[in-house]
């Protein structure tokens, strides 16, 4: 007799936790979407995102000094900076920057090790590309692009 | 032009009888349903799934993704048809057909409507039934020809699993058998004019729900395709349009599964205002939303728990059923 | 002679290293009997990378971004491990702020880590929809630390001497508002799947670990402590803030797959109230220590440091020279004890049980192979 009831409780027991299951999952079915349509719409960025490196834009151009300390810090060697100077006895300035964002790990420790802080991150999220090349960027080239920033 | 149709028209019919013509409208038109039906179906599934899940599903294509299933069907007919080298090729090619034969042939006897099926046997559901159990030895075919491991043992499973699940659920729609009288479809239907049999036979119509997402192989009973464990069980293999026939078999069979149900414990057409055949579609289309979303809640149960819940808990409950529903009929009739 | 070999005929089933349920690129190689397994032997070193060498090649800074690269699931926690260990070489103090910014993070990534194993537990059981609504809750705590790592995934956030970057207000929000609605959440789990009797079936008895078993293996976390094994680096040895937080340490009794199920939705609870109370707690103050060298090195010895980790003890070893990069370094990870003792556990079992047995161990294979 025990078994029995022991047999009857544990079918109406499991049937009462499937159909409290289903109950759950009906709610859920009520409730609305939580996903985005991604290229309708689009989420706002965190404000401490992370894109590809970019160069600074101030009124008088970017203010990297090519001293390399940001070539010799990235994990990955991504950086290539190469300076040039005006004329003799003036600051050297950064004529090539290169990254290659393909291989970049976005640690950010260049933005960091910057003394310049000439460096920051962008805002850029779609850099899919169909060749490794295209991750190739020239960071003197994009700062026409740049708003500046008084 | 029009004269000349007439006169083909008037030979087809002076030569094979308006039975046979019947039967060959009726064939064609099965055919299409059985498309429009499983296209529709994978979309449902895919919005149940999707609105349960937080998601939207399928929207791009067509108004609210109608048409994404039919852009599907036709990426799965383009594809290549792959027959793998150490396959058996004739029964390989020969399972998808063979799958997808029997789930046709039930239409034959479905009453959509009281005067739409296209021949009201008196064995109706036996015929139901039979046709049900060729299922099985397709998706054996499928899975041993393929000589993958996966699918070997997708179809080993297969074969215990509907073995096991028949008993149930020719026991439960037994016990409706009984109260009506008939394994005529139209006649079970007739026999519910007062109350339908699900009031009179609530465990019946569990049991037969429960075995009848077994017997379509549908989680959580899906074990022969457990995803997670074999890949994609018994076609692991298939590919293209055969691997789309498996597909559109079991959407078919869903169908079927559900449209018997509808016969034997929901009154089948029956329903006020509206004609039989809306009634009917509404009552299976309600049912599958269930199935739907039954699979989308829970988790996969075990093979042998499996065989144990079928053999230790519904075939006793089943007979149960059978022997009380026997004896009430019994006293009381 | 033929019935005999027929009937006894073994046969060998490779699961993985292309399978829906290995998690990567773990191969499990299965000798079955129908579809009892005889004996499992697992093979890795798929997504082998060879961090522990690339150590050697670069600075104590420089191996910052690969250490959220060998478990990518808990990132953060492994960013954690290695900036503490090299800051008690060092002898760097961190500022209290940046301890419990980092602490905050860190279990907030450890929340992350148990609710995709859970999502993915599920998934491998046949459920897939906790796999979504676990996947959403996750998302919200990658936007949140989104908010202050700016990445998603492999997070690069930790630095010798604090963090690198100070929490904005939308951290703040995102997390208050978050920690209710994931407790609503754990409590739809429990009706949806812990309670489940399909579950329960699938779970209950199977895998059973027992605690000596567990400590021959060396397995530790959330595996150890479902066998009743009361072993948490957080309690046992205290690093970091932890001391000041109070938090329990959940443990299960019988050491089988619903144990380890069980445990970690636990332990999701306790991690909300540690980042609950590290909230209330978190002082003012700079976020990084000043005077810290930007690449600072270790003196000249051996050190070792253990982490809790989402999976179990991390131990890092690090041997320097006191130049500026490191001599050794090993990384003693979870994954890899937790994956020894699965041939024991699974001998016996059923082929369904293997997959259920292999996600309940919550194992992230590139951490593994490193």
């Amino acid at each position: 007799m025990r078994a029995l009831w022991e047999y009857l409780w544990g079918v109406l027991s499991g049937a009462w936790s499937l159909a409290a299951g289903m109950g759950v999952t009906l709610r859920y079915m009520l409730q609305p979407v939580a996903t985005v349509q991604y290229p309708r719409q689009r989420l706002p960025l965190p404000e401490a995102f992370r894109g590809p490196i970019r160069l600074r834009a101030f009124p008088d151009g970017h203010h990297c000094v090519a001293c390399g300390e940001c070539w010799r810090t990235c994990p990955s060697g991504v950086i290539k900076v190469q300076g040039l100077k005006a004329q003799a006895k003036d600051h050297n300035r950064a004529r090539y920057f290169f990254i290659d964002f393909s291989r970049c790990s976005l640690c950010g420790l260049c933005v960091e090790v910057c003394p310049q802080q000439a460096l920051a991150f962008s805002r850029e999220y779609e850099t899919v590309g169909p060749s490794r090349y295209l991750g190739v960027k020239d960071l003197i080239a994009a700062l026409e692009q740049e708003e500046v920033v008084p | 032009m029009t004269g000349w149709l007439h006169d083909t028209w008037q030979w087809l019919l002076a030569v094979f009888g308006p039975v046979a013509l019947a039967l060959v409208v009726g064939l064609v038109a099965v055919l299409v349903w059985v498309q429009v039906n499983a296209l529709f179906l994978v979309w449902l599934e895919r919005k149940v799934a999707a609105h349960i899940q937080l998601r939207i599903g399928p929207k791009e294509v067509g108004p609210f993704g109608l048409l994404q299933t039919v852009v599907d069907g036709i990426k799965l007919v383009s594809k290549e048809l792959i027959t793998p080298r150490p396959a058996n090729w004739v029964l390989f090619v020969l399972s998808p057909l063979l799958v997808f034969t029997p789930v046709l042939l039930p239409f034959l006897v479905l009453p959509f409507a009281p005067s739409l099926p296209l021949r009201d046997l008196n064995v109706g559901l036996m015929l139901i039934f039979a046709f049900s159990g060729l299922n099985v030895l397709a998706i054996l075919m499928g899975g041993w020809a393929s000589n993958n491991k996966y699918a070997l043992l997708g179809a080993i499973r297969s074969v215990a699993q509907n073995v096991a699940y028949e008993i149930p659920l020719l026991l439960s729609a037994m016990s409706v058998v009984i109260m009506a009288g008939s394994l005529r479809l139209g006649d079970i239907v007739a026999a519910q004019e007062g109350m339908w049999f699900v009031v009179y036979q609530p465990v019946a119509a569990i049991l037969y729900l429960v075995g009848a997402t077994a017997e379509t192989n549908r989680a959580p009973f899906d074990i022969p395709e457990a995803e997670s464990e074999l890949v994609a069980g018994f076609h692991t293999e298939y590919s293209g349009m055969r691997f789309g026939l498996f597909f559109l078999a079991e959407y078919t069979n869903m169908f079927v599964v559900a449209s018997v149900a509808i016969t034997l414990f929901f009154g089948g057409w029956r329903g006020p205002f509206l004609p039989g055949v809306w009634w009917f579609l509404l009552k299976v289309y309600l049912l599958i939303f269930v199935v739907m979303w039954v699979r989308w809640t829970f988790p996969r149960l075990r093979f042998d728990q499996l065989m144990n819940f079928a053999w230790k808990y519904m075939i006793p409950i089943a007979l149960l059923n059978l022997l009380v529903t026997a004896l009430v009929m019994k006293l009381v009739g | 002679m033929l019935r005999k070999t027929l009937i006894h005929d073994t046969f060998y089933l490779n699961l993985g290293p292309q399978h829906p349920s290995t998690h990567g690129v773990l191969r499990l190689l299965l000798r079955l009997e129908g579809e009892r397994v005889v004996e499992c032997q697992p093979v890795i070193g798929y997504s082998h990378r060879g961090h522990e060498h690339m150590a050697q090649n670069r600075s104590w800074l420089q191996f910052l971004p690969n250490t959220s690269r060998m478990d990518y699931l808990s990132a953060l926690l492994y960013n954690h491990a290695y900036c503490l260990a090299v800051e008690r070489a060092c002898g760097i103090t961190v500022p209290p702020r940046a301890e419990y910014i980092r602490v905050i993070c860190a279990e907030l990534n450890r929340i992350a880590s148990h609710l995709l194993w859970f999502g993915a537990y599920l998934l491998d059981l046949g459920a897939f929809t906790p796999f979504l609504y676990a996947f959403d809750d996750r998302e919200d705590i990658l936007a949140i630390l989104g908010e202050v790592t700016g990445s998603r995934l492999t997070y690069c956030y930790c630095r010798f001497g604090g963090v690198a970057r100070d929490l904005n207000q939308a951290f703040l929000d995102g997390v208050r508002a978050f920690i209710p609605k994931l407790r609503r959440r754990l409590k739809d789990y429990h009706t949806l799947v812990s309670k489940n009797v399909i579950f329960l079936n699938r779970t209950k008895g199977i895998g059973v670990m027992s605690p000596e078993q567990a400590r021959d293996y060396a397995v530790t976390g959330p595996n150890l402590r479902a066998s009743g094994v009361n072993y948490d680096v957080r309690k046992a040895e205290p690093y970091s803030v932890y001391p000041e937080l109070d938090f329990e340490v959940p443990l299960g009794e019988h050491g089988d797959c619903y144990d380890r199920y069980y445990v970690r939705l636990l332990e999701m609870e306790q991690s909300l109230r540690i980042v609950e109370q590290a909230l209330e707690r978190l002082p003012s103050g700079p976020i990084r220590a000043a005077g810290v060298e930007q690449e600072p090195a270790p003196p000249p010895g051996a050190y070792h440091f253990a982490y809790e980790s989402a999976r179990g003890q991390l131990g890092i070893y690090l041997v320097s020279d006191g130049g500026r990069i490191p001599v050794r370094m090993k990384w003693r990870v979870p994954s890899f004890s937790n994956l020894s003792v699965l041939p024991e556990l699974l001998a016996g079992t059923l082929v369904a049980d293997t997959i259920a047995i292999l996600g309940s161990l919550d194992l992230v294979i590139p951490e593994i192979d490193r």
